[in-house]
């Protein structure tokens, strides 16, 4: 198998999974309910759904250990069990065959002042330990997901960092579209956010979640002009309506691999995937348009 | 009477000025200015442009807090005066909000709530995770004229169909009308359950106004 860093940076851009919570949800996660406790609980459940991203043409998996870090545990009464989490959310993801697996570390659920009332250290103490529980554990990667403030971005990166220095360390952002371009809910900008998260040592930066696949490309296009970063793009499945009952987003998968699939050949982009909303059949509608890695010429 | 220049004080909110806000508005009372026009004409021009700032991509999450934070401040300071004048300030209503059972989101929720109190409604945030019966109880509890409530999720945001149930069916004391909000709802949602629709903190204060006009 290649080394991560040299395949995210000679290619083929690599394929990862899609959205995990829905995933979960739609096998019977209830509303408010942690997924980290089903990787206790329903192990079965949350393996089903790392092998059907690999079945469907996921290379790069993340474990479940989005919300898996102190200060999100602590409010589900799971704190004292943040390494057994960790480790079997890991092990999981192992099981289901992936070439490569992430720890998806997602916000510590607390922004600073005025916003919130979280400090530098609390961020760095939760992303820190989240990353010594995970250093031994063989994850090719971490990857920092829907930091919607550069700051938690740049904290969970260089905590990891101290934590784990020979783990690469993945950082997306959230972006929202306003009139003058894409920011993160607290006001930082595209172009400047990748290149501060490269320059602090992102083996690759990128955005996740909120934009659908249209406005994901239109970012993708801007970040590709502005920094040389490897980069790597989750979009949504569009906006979640509720009909009849039911849970739907406004995305077909069709649509959702049109949008992306010229990235995919676009080089510095690193890594596709999908956020909320998307399934495996996102993924394989992606992989199907995607040229494969035994397709390349030599 | 000290001349009419109430510019500084929307500054003051437009920069997100805590103490300066709350400096303007005691030095307005002791120079013998009108408390009610300071916040009319003053304050809450500042908090108007925060908030168009914000729709127009100006402005982001932190700058809006620190406006409304800045308003507040004004507000508190000229408590004692608006009182003793009239009720205005905090005569608009009272708002009871939170974001529904199963839903741990809260910047959406709290945001509304922020720029409530900053507009002078009287507003109990009760938090994430709130059960419809602690919603009912709260809104008697506080003779509520608004029950407010936030869904993140397409999974949470049926709860606020039984909320609406639930407060129409409460018989409460002033008869709360139900505003709801979140990423998944919608305006036709809102019909359907007999609610009110806010897309956004802003909005959410005209609808408030609205409902109570």
């Amino acid at each position: 198998m290649t080394d991560l860093l040299e395949r995210l940076r000679r290619g083929p851009c690599l394929l990862l999974d899609g959205g995990f919570g829905s995933e979960l949800i739609a096998r019977g996660l209830e509303a408010g309910a942690s997924p980290d406790r089903w990787t206790l609980e329903r192990p079965a459940d949350v393996l089903g759904v790392h092998r059907a991203y690999v079945e469907a043409g996921s290379e790069a998996i993340h474990a479940n250990t989005f919300g898996a870090n102190r200060a999100r545990l602590e409010r589900h009464g799971l704190a004292g069990r943040i390494e057994e989490i960790n480790h079997a959310a890991v092990r999981l993801a192992r099981e289901a065959g992936a070439p490569y697996v992430f720890a998806d570390i997602g916000p510590s659920g607390e922004h600073l002042p005025p916003v919130g009332r979280a400090n530098l250290d609390e961020w760095r103490g939760a992303f820190e330990e989240q990353g010594r529980i995970l250093a031994d554990t063989g994850v090719d990667a971490f990857h920092v997901e829907t930091m919607t403030d550069l700051r938690e971005g740049l904290t969970a990166l260089e905590s990891l960092r101290r934590a784990a220095p020979k783990i690469p360390v993945l950082v997306s952002l959230t972006f929202e579209r306003k009139k003058r371009g894409f920011f993160t809910l607290m006001g930082d900008p595209l172009l400047g956010s990748l290149t501060r998260l490269r320059d602090a040592g992102a083996a690759a930066v990128g955005a996740n979640c909120t934009l659908a696949s249209g406005d994901m490309r239109d970012l993708a296009r801007e970040a590709l002009a502005s920094t040389d970063a490897l980069l790597a793009f989750q979009p949504n499945a569009g906006t979640p309506v509720l009909a009849g009952g039911r849970t739907t987003y406004a995305q077909s998968p069709g649509e959702f691999a049109e949008d992306l699939a010229p990235l995919a050949i676009t080089p510095r982009v690193a890594a596709l995937g999908g956020c909320c909303g998307t399934d495996p059949r996102f993924i394989r509608a992606l992989r199907a348009r995607m040229s494969r890695p035994a397709a390349v010429p030599a | 009477m000290p001349p009419l220049d109430y510019a500084p004080l929307s500054k003051a909110v437009i920069d997100g000025d805590v103490e300066e806000s709350a400096r303007l508005a005691r030095a307005w009372v002791a120079a013998g200015g009108d408390p009610l026009q300071a916040v009319e004409q003053g304050f809450s021009e500042g908090i108007r442009r925060v908030g168009e700032l914000w729709e127009e991509g100006e402005y982001f999450l932190p700058e809006l807090v620190q406006g409304a934070d800045a308003m507040k401040a004004a507000l508190e300071a000229l408590r004692p005066w608006l009182g003793a004048r009239s009720n205005a300030g905090h005569g608009r209503g009272c708002v009871v909000i939170g974001t529904v059972e199963g839903d741990l989101h809260d910047i959406g929720k709290s945001l509304v709530a922020t720029m409530l109190s900053a507009y002078g409604f009287e507003v109990h945030d009760l938090g994430s995770d709130v059960s419809v019966a602690r919603f009912v109880e709260e809104a008697r509890r506080h003779a509520a004229d608004i029950v407010a409530a936030s869904a993140l999720l397409t999974t949470t945001m049926v709860i606020q169909r039984e909320l609406a149930a639930a407060i129409q069916a409460a018989g409460l004391p002033r008869s709360p009308r139900i505003l709801i909000g979140g990423a998944p709802t919608t305006v036709a949602w809102a019909e359907e359950i007999g609610a009110l629709h806010a897309e956004n903190a802003m909005r959410a204060v005209a609808v408030a106004e609205g409902a109570l006009r």
